[in-house]
């Protein structure tokens, strides 16, 4: 049983501090008096997996057992979560793999034999055919691919249909195989608060149409946050949405987390605390350090993106998919939360190489506010870790530069939109439909790999609350015309940030590192 | 002396004609006539008609609209001086360069009527091609000599030559016939006005055209066959140019004269003297002729004369130094000074059969010396200095008068280590930093260029070491009645360098060339660093065109549009297609073939294109389709500029038609084409049972073939491509670029670089985000790919 999640305050014996800073990591020395939030050690793995699975599968929660579900000359969908979770990619066997592969034994067993995979990757990028065998695993691909497993289209005008509209006015659409399916099982992978429940079906198959409703500026700012489901307004949404399909379309859920484990043990120096490095740990950020300063860009972004995660699964639970996620959010929490006290006024962030929507590319600078205002920002529950007014310090290159494969449409925001304003409010009325009814996006979206055209401005939504919440946003180490063009300010070392910070929230600040990732949870009181 | 009528005694009631009245002396004679010679009964202008305008209209556009008259214009209101000009002017249509002048029977009697013939018609330029001056000063004076003595009347011709027809002569020049090297004029002009001929003869000799056409090659080469013939026509006209300058100048230079312009000039007084007969003959000789110091207005100058182009460069600090004795005099007359000396010579009629000589020039009574020429400009450019193109005050060069071999042998020498650089640069692979220097050595060889041609035309005459005696010019000056020297002043002595230099003259030359004097007009800069956007030119036009369906966009697609070549395509497209153990074969027999590709490249891009398709003799059609689709995500996308798809878009929203025109191969191209919706017309290889033969089913659209593709396409589809757009990276693409309306050079190479700043065409830089660079090649580590290839 690991330790839970602490809150540290740095004295003269406190080691430097560990900010990850896009694909490398420096170590910094805090002001005597911060505090450094701990994410709680992973917990323990699921010994037998499979067995768990096959549990699940038969005791669901307030459902019936998959297996009486499924009966001959069915139509059976068994849509699944995307590569955008986990982060980084898992090392094989992928969760999904192993409950997919129960299911559709369960299947074969009953003799269903219509049954079509579809990832549910609502207005991300299509899947390549090695990322989808990476998660579905060689057997079900062979299997499957390409005719019956394969990517969701949200821009298919034959494949979705429109399911309704919610009390609230929300328009659903929802993919047309599985809303002419007998069965949908939903086969998820829950990683943060954020993911799984009505959310998963509401958004991952649905179009620009049903994901516009609650993917917005108005919705996000009223998501306080967005990682605690009970107080955002984006997942309430979500859940009158959910609700109306499960009122189409039969759905069976599964839900699964996994632990606290995202590095491997090659660089087990990223998971742990600072106290805790061994010589070994030491010297491998020595080397991880030089090869990261000296490295260029390419060689760097392969290595990194190389890593697989060791996570282990922590839970899987079936059924009912407000009992099942109940229980989900519960095992999530565990292993997340981390309790603090009182807001801060300033709050450090190390931004990773990796969010979401940058698997196998280069994070561009709209990501990496997406990355450091919309994630890790929102990892919070009751109030946010800064307080108002307080200001963000995220250490991360920043760079200019694109994958022009998969955010084609992000060129585009960061060359004209940004350009022209970074105000949420203004760049959604502005400019959103223009990009989101884009041919040339629309038909890169479907044929080749890239991000819808309106991609770009979710991940500009998603730092929305933070935008107007803090007083100032410091990137440590950016390339000062990129990190203007966010509309935030370029520090050369953390104490000059913290430096350029005292201006807007007096001297002597709170001052808050969040140790992430592994990721936390802090429930502020 | 009393006896003396005068200059308006002596012109009272007579009838003048008066040649070469649309250049810069003749006007201000005629100027100076109407207003201060009111007795003269009648002024004839000897005007040739041009094959734009007739005579009257040259007369009208090209005499009376010039600033010299305005003064006369104000004193008298247009309406008085319309009458005047009615009155007093007549045009005598008369061209020197035909034999017998092509006169009307009309104008021979008028020409007999005349009793005062100025000649002031020259070809003026030093470096004028040989057969010009020779027609124009040697030739033109001897048929108007002619014509006049057959006409009878024995009018008084005042021929104005230069004072230097005496040649690089050191000393004291007298006002006497010029020296004479032993030249027959008559053999002179015979050989040097029929020396054309010869020279564009020797122009189409094999070894001169083979030259030129390499020279176009080197430039132009890969645009194609129409373009680089144009071009070797234009560097064959300019050799000939060239030709017959040096010979001319090399001729005048044997002889023992400065140029061109003196020797004709000191043949035509040998020729005048002889065939003038009973003619009454006075020959004004002015020096070098500069703005005026008084009348009609101070500072009155056409055109860019002797000096002012020298003066100009010192402001500019484009010279920085400059050759020639500094104690020598340059001998520089004013304007007015000059027209009062041949109106005074036209009044003093000498004994028929006799002949007068008169120099116009400063240096015995009044002189100026190179070094207070350069004193005084200093000093003026540093209190009123030039601008450069930041506002910035440009300081004044020092000079130190080396002698000119060893400034022009500098000169030289910085030319061809600039040119070397320049042929270095555009060889090297160095893509847009090449393009950059090359444009900037480019910038330098203008520059090296035009001091060095400055040297090679002036510096004789800085290196002149001679007087000009005036004596009988001051005879003539003395005979003056008092009343007339107020109101026609031209005794050198009248007047002061400095005075005329600072208050007059410099700031003429700087006032006509229209340089910046003062800081940078409107608000200066207000230190606001807001972001200005720069404005898009092209971008305006197509806003402009916006909504029409008649309008096209072509965009040439390698280096245009997507930032690579064919070779990435084929070298992933292959290595897809075979196990990673066959790679280090296939690589190596890639580079083997590499400089031979390079150098066809830059050949001609269409036997390159043809050379490589080879490559893909025998290698399967269907497989190859599939591959070309999956390089469109592998390769094509990861390089293809967002700016360049950016305006593809644009111009699809503003309702164009838009084209890839390319000579990449269809497998490639139209899957981008089908995913950008857009047409395409691009190369296709020939098929034979399933397989690729690596031949072209035709041409590859390079050079001039595209422009006919594109003329064809436009037709087909009724679009307009004066209103059109292209979009090229190439010297090769250059023939498309002219067919459209609107050319956009994208990324050029040095070449097509250099004939877009010609022709002032758009150059924008399209750039890839970094983030994208990867190998051209599949990852090995892929299942897909390992699978793919059965491994």
């Amino acid at each position: 049983m690991g330790r839970p999640g602490a809150v540290l305050e740095v004295d003269r014996h406190t080691p430097p501090t560990l900010f990850h800073f896009g694909e490398g990591v420096r170590l910094e020395k805090l002001p005597l008096g911060s505090r450094i939030l701990y994410p709680p050690d992973p917990l323990d793995p699921l010994q037998h997996p499979e067995r768990a699975i096959r549990r699940a599968l038969s005791k669901p929660l307030e459902d019936d057992p998959l297996k009486a579900l499924l009966r001959p000359g069915m139509k059976l969908t068994i849509a699944f979560d995307d590569l955008s979770l986990p982060l980084p990619p898992m090392a094989q066997p992928d969760v999904r793999q192993l409950v997919l592969e129960e299911v559709i034994e369960l299947a074969a067993e009953s003799g269903v034999e219509d049954v079509h995979l579809i990832a549910a990757n609502s207005l991300h990028r299509r899947m390549t055919e090695d990322e989808l065998r990476h998660i579905v695993g060689d057997r079900v691909f062979t299997t499957f691919y390409p005719e019956r497993l394969y990517n969701h289209d949200a821009e298919d005008p034959e494949g979705n249909v429109y399911v309704g509209l919610t009390g609230e006015g929300e328009e659903v659409t929802l993919n047309r195989r599985a809303a002419e399916s007998d069965l949908v099982v939903y086969v998820n992978l829950t990683l943060v608060p954020m993911d799984g429940g009505h959310k998963s079906m509401a958004t991952g198959l649905g179009s620009y149409r049903s994901v516009r409703p609650h993917h917005n500026v108005r919705t996000l700012l009223g998501s306080r946050s967005f990682m605690s489901p009970r107080d955002s307004a984006l997942h309430h949404a979500c859940i009158r949405q959910g609700q109306l399909i499960e009122d189409t379309v039969r759905v069976f859920h599964i839900e699964t987390t996994v632990n606290n484990r995202p590095f491997p043990s090659v660089v087990s120096f990223m998971q742990k605390r600072e106290f805790d490095w061994t010589p070994a740990d030491q010297a491998t950020f020595l080397a991880v350090k030089q090869f990261c300063d000296l490295a260029p860009p390419a060689v760097k972004r392969s290595a990194f993106h190389a890593m697989r995660a060791p996570y282990g699964m922590t839970s899987v639970q079936s059924g009912q998919v407000e009992a099942v996620h109940e229980q989900t959010l519960k095992a999530v929490n565990k292993q997340m939360l981390v309790e603090v006290e009182g807001q801060t006024d300033v709050v450090t962030m190390g931004v990773p190489y990796l969010c979401p929507y940058n698997v196998n590319a280069a994070m561009n600078p709209v990501l990496v506010a997406c990355m450091g205002l919309g994630y890790m920002f929102n990892f919070y529950r009751g109030k946010p870790v800064v307080r108002a007014g307080g200001v963000a310090i995220l250490t991360h290159p920043c760079r200019y530069e694109f994958d022009s494969v998969q955010h084609p449409s992000y060129i585009d925001f960061y060359d004209e939109v940004l350009a022209d304003t970074t105000d949420p409010m203004l760049v959604e009325e502005r400019w959103e439909q223009r990009f989101a009814e884009d041919s040339w996006y629309r038909q890169l979206y479907r044929k080749s790999y890239a991000y819808h055209g309106v991609h770009p401005f979710y991940a500009w939504y998603w730092a929305a609350h933070a935008i107007e919440h803090l007083g100032d946003v410091i990137v440590v180490g950016g390339e000062r015309e990129a990190v203007h063009r966010l509309g935030f300010k370029c520090a050369s070392t953390l104490q000059d940030a913290f430096e350029m910070a005292e201006q807007t929230v007096g001297r002597f600040p709170s001052v808050t590192h969040l140790r992430m990732p592994p990721v936390l949870l802090a429930e502020v009181t | 002396m009393s006896a003396d009528p005068g200059i308006a005694g002596g012109l009272a009631g007579k009838t003048l004609l008066i040649t070469g009245s649309t250049g810069f002396l003749g006007k201000s004679v005629v100027e100076k006539c109407l207003r201060s010679l009111p007795e003269i009964s009648r002024i004839n202008l000897a005007i040739r008609p041009s094959t734009r305008r007739p005579p009257a209209e040259r007369l009208r556009r090209e005499v009376l609209a010039s600033p010299a008259f305005r003064r006369l214009k104000e004193d008298l209101g247009d309406e008085a001086f319309g009458r005047l000009v009615a009155e007093k002017l007549a045009v005598l249509e008369l061209d020197l360069g035909r034999e017998g002048l092509g006169l009307s029977q009309e104008a021979r009697d008028e020409l007999g009527r005349c009793d005062v013939v100025i000649h002031s018609a020259a070809a003026v330029e030093f470096d004028n091609p040989v057969d010009l001056s020779a027609q124009t000063n040697l030739l033109g004076a001897t048929r108007l000599v002619t014509a006049l003595t057959e006409a009878g009347g024995g009018p008084h011709l005042v021929h104005v030559s230069t004072a230097y027809v005496g040649g690089m002569l050191r000393g004291l020049v007298r006002e006497e016939l010029p020296f004479d090297p032993g030249l027959n004029w008559r053999h002179e002009a015979e050989v040097l006005s029929t020396l054309r001929p010869a020279v564009e003869e020797e122009s189409r000799r094999p070894e001169i055209l083979d030259r030129l056409m390499r020279q176009a090659r080197s430039r132009l080469g890969p645009a194609g066959t129409p373009s680089q013939a144009r071009a070797v026509e234009r560097l064959r006209q300019r050799w000939v140019r060239d030709r017959l300058v040096e010979r001319g100048r090399a001729h005048a230079r044997a002889m023992g004269f400065t140029d061109i312009y003196s020797f004709t000039k000191a043949m035509a007084e040998r020729a005048v003297v002889e065939l003038a007969g009973d003619l009454p003959l006075s020959i004004v000789r002015p020096s070098i002729i500069e703005s005026a110091l008084a009348e009609p207005f101070p500072g009155w100058l056409e055109g860019f004369r002797m000096a002012e182009p020298l003066i100009l460069a010192f402001g500019r600090g484009m010279l920085q130094d400059f050759s020639g004795l500094p104690d020598s005099v340059l001998d520089v007359i004013p304007a007015d000074l000059v027209v009062n000396v041949v109106l005074a010579a036209a009044a003093s009629r000498p004994p028929a059969g006799e002949h007068r000589i008169y120099h116009a020039a400063t240096g015995s009574r009044n002189p100026l010396r190179l070094r207070q020429l350069h004193d005084e400009s200093a000093a003026y450019f540093t209190a009123h200095p030039l601008r450069d193109r930041w506002g910035q005050a440009i300081g004044t060069p020092t000079w130190t008068f080396p002698s000119r071999g060893e400034l022009t042998a500098r000169g030289r020498l910085a030319l061809r280590a600039v040119e070397a650089a320049q042929q270095l640069v555009e060889r090297l692979p160095l893509g847009q930093a090449g393009t950059r220097w090359s444009d900037d050595l480019n910038e330098e060889k203008g520059r090296l260029e035009r001091a060095l041609n400055l040297a090679e035309l002036y510096g004789v005459y800085v290196e002149v070491d001679c007087i000009f005696d005036t004596r009988n010019l001051m005879s003539l000056w003395e005979r003056l009645p008092a009343d007339e020297r107020e109101r026609f002043p031209f005794d050198p002595a009248l007047f002061d360098w400095h005075d005329y230099l600072s208050r007059v003259h410099l700031p003429t030359v700087v006032r006509m060339s229209r340089a910046d004097t003062g800081p940078r007009k409107g608000p200066g800069p207000s230190g606001s660093t807001i972001p200005v956007s720069d404005s898009n030119t092209a971008l305006a036009a197509l806003r402009r065109r916006a909504g029409r369906n008649d309008v096209l966009a072509v965009f040439d697609v390698d280096g245009t549009l997507v930032e690579t070549n064919v070779v990435e395509y084929f070298f992933w497209m292959r290595l897809k297609d075979q196990p990673i153990g066959d790679w280090p074969r296939f690589m190596a027999s890639m580079a083997s073939k590499a400089p031979r590709w390079l150098y066809l490249e830059r050949h001609s891009r269409a036997e390159f294109q043809r050379s490589f398709y080879r490559e893909y003799e025998g290698l399967e059609v269907t497989e190859m389709r599939r591959l070309g689709r999956e390089a469109l995500n592998a390769v094509t996308l990861r390089r293809i500029y967002p700016e360049g798809v950016r305006r593809i878009r644009e111009h699809k929203r503003a309702g164009h038609r838009v084209l890839l025109l390319t000579g990449a191969l269809d497998i490639v191209v139209e899957p981008l084409a089908e995913l950008l919706e857009v047409d395409v017309d691009c190369a296709h290889l020939l098929e034979r049972d399933g397989r690729l033969t690596g031949d072209l089913q035709a041409p590859p659209p390079a050079g001039e073939a595209r422009a006919t593709l594109l003329e064809e396409y436009a037709r087909r589809h009724e679009m307009v491509l004066p209103d059109s757009f292209a979009y090229a990276d190439a010297i090769s693409d250059l023939p498309m670029l002219e067919a459209a309306g609107t050319a956009v050079v994208v990324n050029p190479d040095a070449r097509l670089s250099q004939v877009a700043d010609q022709r002032g065409w758009r150059v924008e830089r399209w750039q890839m985000p970094p983030g994208n660079w990867r190998l051209p090649m599949p990852d090995p580590r892929s299942v897909e790919y390992r699978e793919g290839v059965g491994g």
